[in-house]
């Protein structure tokens, strides 16, 4: 296992810009999410990793070795020892599940079969489906084999392409968590192409944001949600209430409070405050009276919609644990707890 | 999103293509070689009017019979409840494996109905429907049937379904069939010797015959090579950039058949009537041989029988080697158009069609020029033929791998390379092994055209051999019918075997496994 490296990665397609300028590094034995919105570049950037596609500018190296190199290396896809987990799996369905499993090891191990039921066992999956063939597994086992065929040979870095999706939730769930422990188990270097943005933030040690091409942000999933480099990305990781206030010396008055403590960078004058929806809780005295516009059940937590009673009428989203929801037309007290980050005005 | 095309895939398409125009060039240095007045004569001689007309005539009436019968035929097959319909789809790919010499001897002995241009035109229509059949079957079990659904939940007939979302959908297939039905039609000689029907290839034919005018026979050979090319170019712009048979990916979904109800009673009568013209008369006047040569006494039949064994090793051996050897160079042809795209893929993979830009016989004799003159050591042997067979029938196999190749999904072989196989490895491994009821598709195909090959076989084959078809053809054209028979029989054997084989393996994949017929 090796670190992975992208060093001002770009590339075109018939003078369309599809990646400029990426860098990522990915330590050692951790798991990288990318996450992007569909056509911001995430496929493309993988396929040059993998070698599927030449790069225009910059270089790909693992552990110090340089895999590709814009118009000077360019080793095939075969030689990279990069694992690849396609989207559903991409199971042979010419061959049983031990034979996929056992398609990329040398041929003397191929017959031996212990790495494959060592494999199976890593994904957790029964010894007994070996002799089965692919069509006959769930979605979810079909992309536990692949992942166990990806990391059979030993690769040094294994890149998952949304390796969940079509799965329903509660597959889902298990099948992440047995992709995680697998790769866990084998200390694997890993990354991991979504465009879902709690995906990503729940496998990624860091996650790694591509939007028009560009990485605009890579950081732990605790500092790209509460810091994020800007609105838009915040609002691309998760719900965001949005508004107008005005700083100074490390606190923001705004319409639901005055002096809330600022993280992050800080900024003099008129700002934009970034409050996320389970910052705003409903109290019983105090805070800003708005009323109830409408409200979501989701589950574990329920989001509120609320007006404020300002001249704006800005609308704001409370996400709330309570059982009983106030009725619609109601008026409630709102109150933010924690700290909030600001961005200048002139950002939408 | 396609990457660069591999050197060396590129290199030996290259070669393929080489080998394919070989036959052109050396044809065009003939032709050139009698100087052009000589050229010029030729074309004077010959009422080069008429035979153009012919020819035409015949492309244009007969490929829209084809056409129908191969889009209803399929349509019937693979969307009906009709009874039968794993046997009708056999039937109807059965009159493409039979020799179209064959088909034609019993037409014209069966009375002057089917002699001369309606003859003609009946036998291109009649034999070659199946190769519209097959593609747009696996066209027709690729669809996605939610588009099918959503038509009809938008308050479409089951009428407009088919003419307004169906059949849009089949127009890569049905073009693609077309075209190569088309192209055969315009070098078919084989089946209008016994229909006396004259068109440029049996002009060709008698001049070789008569002086052996081999730059004559070149310089008439120009009108079929612009026709080649003109159509071409018609079925590139009319097909603008749609896909080939570029279907549904992964597992295959359980279509809906239509019931048909009353309606079966038509549909039946149609499918019987065609069966009826292009299977029911070869066989029924086989029989009608067998009879004859029973009253007629044995010993004519019985005597026959020692050739038998020899011809049909003779052909069968001829038919195997071409069969593999075009296998093998149809399929780098087949992966670069299936998996790339580009100018020089088109390019590249249109110019296996200029296979059809020769009447067999001239390519023949021109493989022959080239082999006396350059390679002495072909010259008059089975590899040339073997050689000749393969090139002239490349274009049906590729078509065939094309069918299967483009519903094998890419990221299989993306997953290979990833875990370490190579670009051969990965073709031995994962891309042969699921493609190969597609290989074998393409192979029985070209089996079934080297069996019903005249005309290449007539000038290339070692002295001292013969085949179940030159057999045949001694016989029934010196009106011995008896003695011909034998040797149909054992043609009309091996072409139901091919077209079984045919109908169950064209276009499918292995692992995917056939859809439910319920």
């Amino acid at each position: 296992m090796s670190d992975l490296r992208c060093e001002g990665v770009a590339k075109s397609y018939g003078g369309r810009v599809v990646l400029s300028g990426v860098d990522l590094a990915v330590p050692e034995g951790t798991l990288t999410a990318i996450l992007g919105a569909s056509g911001s570049g995430k496929t493309t950037l993988l396929r040059i990793v993998i070698g599927f596609l030449p790069l225009d500018h910059g270089r790909v190296a693992v552990g110090g070795t340089v895999l590709a190199d814009a118009g000077r290396v360019h080793i095939a896809p075969d030689k990279r020892l990069i694992g690849y987990v396609a989207q559903e799996g991409a199971l042979f369905p010419h061959l049983t599940v031990a034979e996929n499993v056992a398609f990329g090891l040398p041929r003397a191990q191929r017959r031996a079969g212990a790495r494959v039921l060592e494999m199976l066992d890593l994904v957790g999956l029964d010894r007994g489906y070996a002799r089965g063939r692919p069509h006959e597994l769930s979605g979810g086992e079909q992309r536990r084999v692949a992942l166990a065929r990806a990391l059979a040979p030993g690769p040094r870095v294994v890149l998952l392409d949304e390796p969940f999706s079509g799965l329903d939730a509660a597959l889902r769930a298990e099948t992440r968590e047995a992709v995680q422990q697998a790769l866990a188990g084998e200390d694997t270097t890993a990354v991991l192409v979504t465009h879902d943005q709690a995906e990503a933030l729940s496998m990624g040690r860091e996650v790694a944001v591509l939007r028009g091409g560009r990485l605009v942000q890579t950081a732990e999933p605790a500092v790209l949600y509460r810091d994020p480099v800007d609105l838009e990305l915040a609002r691309f990781v998760g719900e965001a209430v949005v508004v107008p206030g005005y700083s100074r010396d490390g606190v923001v008055d705004c319409e639901l409070g005055t002096s809330l403590p600022v993280r992050g960078r800080l900024l003099q004058g008129s700002v934009q405050v970034l409050i996320r929806p389970e910052q705003i809780r409903l109290s019983q005295v105090d805070g800003v009276a708005a009323e109830v516009v409408g409200s979501s059940y989701r589950g574990a937590d329920k989001m509120l919609r609320l007006v404020l009673r300002d001249p704006a009428g800005t609308r704001i989203s409370a996400r709330t644990f309570d059982d009983d929801l106030p009725a619609n037309g109601e008026t409630v007290r709102v109150e933010v707890a924690g700290s909030v980050a600001v961005f200048s005005e002139e950002e939408r | 999103m396609t990457s660069r095309i591999p050197r060396r895939l590129l290199a030996v398409c290259v070669l393929v293509v080489a080998l394919v125009v070989l036959p052109v060039v050396v044809t065009i240095v003939q032709a050139l070689q009698g100087g052009v007045s000589a050229a010029t004569s030729a074309l004077e001689a010959t009422s080069a009017r008429t035979l153009l007309v012919h020819t035409v005539l015949v492309t244009v009436a007969a490929t829209p019979i084809c056409g129908v019968i191969g889009v209803a035929g399929a349509w019937f097959v693979e969307r009906t409840r009709l009874p039968w319909r794993r046997a009708f789809a056999v039937l109807l790919v059965a009159p493409l494996t039979i020799p179209a010499f064959v088909t034609s001897y019993a037409w014209a002995s069966v009375g002057s109905v089917f002699q001369g241009f309606f003859g003609a035109v009946a036998v291109i229509g009649f034999t070659y429907y199946p190769i519209v059949f097959l593609l747009v079957a696996v066209a027709l079990r690729g669809l996605d049937p939610a588009l099918e659904e959503t038509a009809q939940s938008l308050g479409l007939s089951s009428r407009g379904v088919f003419f307004r979302v169906v059949l849009p959908q089949l127009r890569p297939a049905l073009l693609g069939g077309l075209l190569l039905v088309a192209l055969d039609a315009l070098v078919e000689l084989d089946a209008f010797v016994a229909l006396k029907f004259q068109t440029f290839s049996s002009d060709i034919y008698a001049q070789y015959r008569l002086g052996f005018s081999a730059s004559g026979a070149a310089a008439l050979s120009f009108f079929s090579i612009v026709l080649c090319l003109v159509l071409l170019f018609g079925e590139a712009r009319l097909r603008g950039n749609a896909n080939y048979t570029r279907v549904s990916q992964g597992a295959r979904r359980t279509v809906t058949r239509y019931r048909l109800g009353l309606a079966s009673v038509p549909v039946l009568a149609f499918l019987v009537g065609v069966l009826a013209v292009s299977v029911c008369i070869p066989v029924g006047m086989l029989i009608k041989w067998f009879t004859e040569s029973s009253a007629a006494g044995r010993s004519t039949a019985a005597s026959n029988l020692t050739y038998l064994w020899p011809a049909t090793y003779t052909s069968v051996g001829f038919g195997v080697a071409s069969a593999l050897l075009a296998v093998l160079l149809a399929l780098p042809v087949a992966i670069l158009a299936v998996r790339h795209r580009g100018p020089a893929v088109t390019a590249l993979e249109r110019a296996v069609y200029l296979s059809f830009a020769l009447p067999d016989l001239v390519a023949a004799v021109a493989l022959a020029y080239f082999a006396s003159h350059w390679v002495r050591s072909l010259y008059g042997s089975a590899f040339l033929l073997i050689l000749a067979e393969a090139i002239l029938f490349l274009p049906f196999a590729v078509v065939a791998m094309r069918a299967t190749l483009g519903q094998i999904e890419p990221v299989l072989e993306d997953s290979a390379r990833s875990l370490g196989a190579g670009a051969l490895s990965t073709l031995l491994r994962v891309t042969a092994p699921l493609a190969r009821p597609g290989l074998v598709a393409a192979g029985v195909l070209v089996f079934a055209f080297a069996l019903g090959d005249l005309s290449t076989a007539r000038v290339l084959l070692p002295l001292n051999l013969y085949t179940l078809g030159t057999q045949f053809q001694t016989y029934s054209s010196s009106v011995a019918f008896a003695a011909a028979a034998p040797f149909a029989a054992a043609l009309l054997g091996l072409a139901a075997v091919a077209a079984y084989l045919l109908m169950s393996r064209f276009g499918e994949v292995r692992g995917l496994g056939k859809e439910s017929s319920s």
